[in-house]
Formats: structure tokens, sequence, C-alpha cells
């Protein structure tokens, strides 16, 4: 599949979307039914665990609410805990914005819009003719949406066999997840600015992550690549500005 | 669950829901708006910047192994290594995706039967 050019895709955009989803089942599934398998150790039915991967639908916040809850919390506490860790999806909808051509389903449609949705959708929706994108969108996150579901019912109802009779498959399987980040990052790579910018990204987010700060580290480490991104766009226009002068 | 849990979760849902559609539905309206006035500043700048550095700080938190030995660092060096080699040449989403994940797993499946 070309990542590169503004064409429309021969194939149908609904099969285009599902392939190129794909990727992120490697990811999606094995920690799904860990989810599974740990909501049902903390006392949820598979029932019930089942159904909050379908309607909350963001990994790291279920991980969160099924522990909370376990442990007894205030539910209050739970709500709060489980929307200020979601809270940084809402720089994602305006980003997609531009590209959405009008139609009364992207509302709905926006309940998949997670992290690695989004990240595909920014990459690759720019590149396909506005009438292609409604139905490549709309395949590619009811995949990663029943990915996710399928995959906590079977970690609730088998993720102990699962998981003792193939302990590597959930060690090498989420590796698809940054292997597909870096196929989304790689082409951004355009100029000094852009490349120190994403870099620095990377290396703070590395760091947080490392230093334990595993729900924050997203946020924070976009926002100091926004800052960099500011401050070396400052020095280059600084540069130009003194360059004109000089000439001048 | 109890009927609290329950209600817990519905607020988790679709508080999570809406965080997700409003800023959207916002900005398609700011968009219009825009275009109706015939001006263009249609996006703020530090969106778009804020764009691809979320998506390079998903990567970074998602480069960091679960276990953190010099086996599965080689591993993960080794993976990206071979996904970046695979995208240059084949400029595709799929292909370099499948050969890092192969070549992280014959990293970790070697190391396992080399440590015994």
């Amino acid at each position: 599949m070309d990542t590169a050019g503004n064409t429309s895709p021969t194939t149908s955009p609904w099969r285009l979307g599902a392939k190129d989803a794909l990727p992120l089942l490697g990811g999606y599934i094995p920690v799904a039914i860990s989810f599974g398998l740990i909501s049902v150790q903390a006392g949820f039915s598979a029932l019930e665990s089942t159904l909050i991967s379908a309607l909350i639908y963001a990994g790291a916040s279920q991980f969160l609410f099924i522990a909370m809850v376990a442990s007894g919390a205030p539910l209050w506490l739970v709500v709060l805990m489980t929307l200020l860790i979601n809270a940084r999806h809402v720089v994602y909808g305006p980003n997609l914005a531009p590209y959405l051509p009008p139609s009364r389903y992207w509302p709905w449609l926006m309940h998949g819009l997670t992290d690695q949705i989004f990240a595909l959708a920014h990459s690759r929706l720019p590149l396909l003719a506005e009438k292609d994108r409604l139905g490549w969108y709309t395949a590619a996150a009811l995949v990663a949406w029943f990915s996710w579901i399928a995959g906590t019912a079977l970690g609730a109802v088998a993720g102990a066999q699962i998981t003792q009779r193939w302990p590597l498959l959930g060690d090498v399987m989420p590796f698809a997840l940054p292997a597909l980040f870096l196929v989304l990052l790689a082409p951004r790579f355009t100029s000094t600015v852009w490349s120190l910018t994403l870099v620095c990204t990377i290396s703070v987010a590395m760091l947080l992550k490392l230093l334990g700060i595993s729900n924050g580290a997203i946020p924070l480490a976009a926002l100091a690549g926004v800052a960099m991104f500011y401050l070396l766009q400052a020095r280059v226009n600084a540069r130009i500005k003194n360059g004109v002068k000089a000439h001048g | 669950m109890d009927n609290a849990v329950w209600l817990a979760m519905a607020i988790c849902a679709v508080g999570t829901f809406l965080l997700r559609v409003l800023p959207m539905l916002w900005m398609k309206r700011h968009l219009i708006r825009q275009q109706a006035a015939a001006t263009d500043a249609p996006m703020p700048v530090w969106l778009t910047v804020l764009a691809p550095t979320m998506i390079a700080a998903m990567f970074g938190v998602s480069l960091v192994p679960a276990n953190q030995s010099f086996s599965a660092w080689l591993a993960t060096a080794l993976g990206i290594l071979t996904t970046l080699l695979v995208w240059r040449r084949t400029r595709s989403l799929g292909w370099p995706v499948c050969a890092g994940v192969l070549m992280f797993g014959v990293v970790e499946v070697v190391a396992l039967v080399a440590g015994g």
C-alpha cells in the first residue's frame, strides 16, 4: 500500500481502511486479553468487562477504572481520574476536522477515535479522495473497536490459559504499535526544525515513561515538543530577519 | 457490578465520547464560519504542531519495553531499525510493521533460548 501521493485507491475504501488497521491488532488484542483477564480477577464478570471495553473504549483509563473500583475508591474519584486520563483526546478531533467531508455519521464515529486510530487517520485521510474518507475511517475504526471487544471477551473467558500456553505472544505482538507509530512519523522528518522537535518529543516521552509517569507522558511530552517547535521556529525567523537586514 | 458502579461506568463512557466528539464539532463549525467569511486562518498553528507531537509522544512511550532487560532493549532497537529500513525501501504501512515485529520476536526468542 502506497503512503505517498494524493490518489484515490483503486480498491474499495472500506477494504483499504480495514487493511490499514490490521497492524493495530498486534497491539490491541494482547492488551485487550490482559484487560479481560485482570478485570475478571478484579471481580467483574466477562459480560461487564466486555461492556466496559465496548463503551469506554480507552485502554489505560479502563485499567485504572477497574483497579480503582476493585480497591473501593470513591466513585466520583474513579470518574474524575478516568476522564482526566482521556482528556488528551480533545486535540484529536480538531486536527482531523479539516479532512472530514460533510456527513451526519461523523459524530457517532468519533467513539472510535483512539490514540492509534487518530495517528493512522491523521496520516492517511489527507492522501485519500474526499468521497473515500468516510468509508476508510469507518472500516479502520470498526476493525480496531471489534478487535478490542473480542480481545477483552477472550481474555475474560480464557485469558489465563492463553497467557500460560503462549507467554511470548503477549510480549512480541504489542511491538506492532511502536513499529506502526514509526512508519506514521517517518515521513514527518522533513526539516531540521521538525526533526529536532520530534526527537525531543520522543526523548521526553521515553524519559517520563522510565520515571513511571505513564499516564501523563503523552500530553506532557507533546507539549514539550510544541515548546521546542516554537523555540526553533523563533530562532529560524530571527536568522532570516538578520539575513534580510545584512543583505538590505 | 452494583447500580452505582454501572452509573460511574456510564458517565465515564459518555464523558470520553464527548471529549472525542465536541472538539471535532467545534472545529468543523469554526472552519465553516471561516469559509463563509472567506478568511484564510482555519487552524491555530499550535494545534497543527500538537498533532504530530502527540504521535511522537505515543511512539516514545510505546518504545519503552514492559520488561526492561538488556535483551528487551536490544530487541526494541533492532525491531525499530528493521522497521525503518523496510519503510525506506517499500514506503508502505504493513510490511515495515510485519518485519519489525518479526525481528523483535526473533531477538526475544534467541535471548530466551540463550538464557536457558
